[in-house]
């Protein structure tokens, strides 16, 4: 029984829609993440049923198969979006292209301000990308996959908290460019503020996630060619 | 009438599919390093700028896709079970890195987005 795919897969369903409610009972507030709380729920229950990662991760490959065409569908909403982008060109690619190399160069840096070999700043380069194309590229890297998705996970927590009140104090008003910012710095869980906050930067905050999924993916493959 | 869903609905999953075989074995062939799934994203915009007309069911089948995306990266999240011993040692880094990337991050976006609408774009109300 512990070894079918059925059960974990059952098992993770129950327990990501258990978090899911809540979260939506916490108004989507970013510490309520359901994936905040599953996965150290499940972790638990892998250690105490003494069920190796393997075994867990072979069932519920199901659910981990369709992050592949999710991330092929993010061209849908790009795509819907052509004639703001045609219109916002400019900012957009300049924003995007500063707001990328920051991200990478400084979590990198810091990161390895405190000693961590290659394979840990590998894990952390793609930080502000939505987590699939996160673990797609950490494993490219040499980075650890799963540690990305946490990471990546935190990252999207952090931007969602600290956008609004960060960006009132820059004084930058213009909800395109809140919105573009939110999406660039903490992908979809950025964007999901945004959505709340209001229609514009919503819209601009999932534009920014996505092309930063590109961005920084192009960016991480020409440095790592380089060095 | 539902038969014919279906089968529209199949034609979205194939062609995100397609997308995503054809980028796997470009990464694959030319050594390309970008994931397979991002090069399919950049070949399903090009297909939809090629092929352009109303996608109701492509766009219905990504919004549903797109809208349980967190669920499908708890397998993943869980692999943190065998990452103890990286993550007592470099915890407090991840941390401290994670947190003021996303802050700059945020700060210079938004800064550029904004000194740039105020130079290149004149005013263009939504």
């Amino acid at each position: 029984m512990l070894a079918t795919p059925l059960l974990w897969l059952t098992a993770t369903l129950g327990v990501f829609t258990l978090f899911d409610v809540i979260s939506r009972r916490c108004n989507r507030h970013p510490l309520c993440h359901p994936v905040l709380w599953s996965t150290p729920v499940l972790i638990a229950a892998l250690l105490a049923t003494g069920t190796s990662y393997e075994t867990y991760r072979t069932a519920t490959f199901p659910l981990s198969f369709l992050l592949g065409p999710a991330v092929v569908g993010l061209a849908v909403p790009i795509w819907a979006e052509r004639r703001r982008i045609r219109r916002l060109a400019v900012p957009i690619m300049l924003a995007l292209g500063a707001g990328a190399v920051t991200s990478i160069v400084s979590a990198v840096s810091v990161l390895a301000l405190f000693g961590a070999p290659l394979e840990m700043l590998a894990t952390i380069a793609p930080r502000a990308t939505t987590t699939p194309v996160a673990m797609a590229i950490a494993g490219q890297l040499g980075g650890i996959p799963a540690l990305a998705a946490v990471i990546v996970l935190f990252a999207g927590v952090v931007g969602a908290m600290v956008a609004t009140p960060l960006l009132d104090l820059l004084g930058v008003r213009d909800y395109r460019a809140r919105g573009f910012a939110t999406g660039v710095a903490a992908h979809g869980i950025g964007a999901a503020r945004a959505f709340q906050v209001d229609a514009t930067a919503g819209a601009l905050a999932s534009l920014g996630m996505a092309l930063n999924a590109v961005a920084t993916a192009a960016l991480l493959s020409v440095m790592a060619l380089l060095i | 009438m539902r038969a014919c869903l279906i089968a529209i609905m199949l034609h979205a999953i194939f062609l995100l599919l397609v997308c995503q075989l054809t980028g796997e074995a470009i990464h694959r062939l030319t050594g390309l390093p970008l994931p397979g799934a991002v090069i399919g994203m950049v070949l399903l915009l090009a297909w939809l700028a090629l092929v352009p007309r109303e996608r109701p069911t492509l766009t219905a089948v990504s919004a549903w896709l797109t809208a349980h995306l967190a669920v499908m990266f708890v397998p993943a999240a869980v692999g943190l079970v065998d990452e103890g011993a990286a993550l007592s040692l470099y915890g407090v880094g991840l941390v401290v890195a994670t947190v003021t990337s996303t802050l700059l991050t945020l700060v210079v976006t938004a800064l550029v987005f904004r000194w740039s609408l105020a130079r290149h774009a004149p005013e263009a109300p939504e």
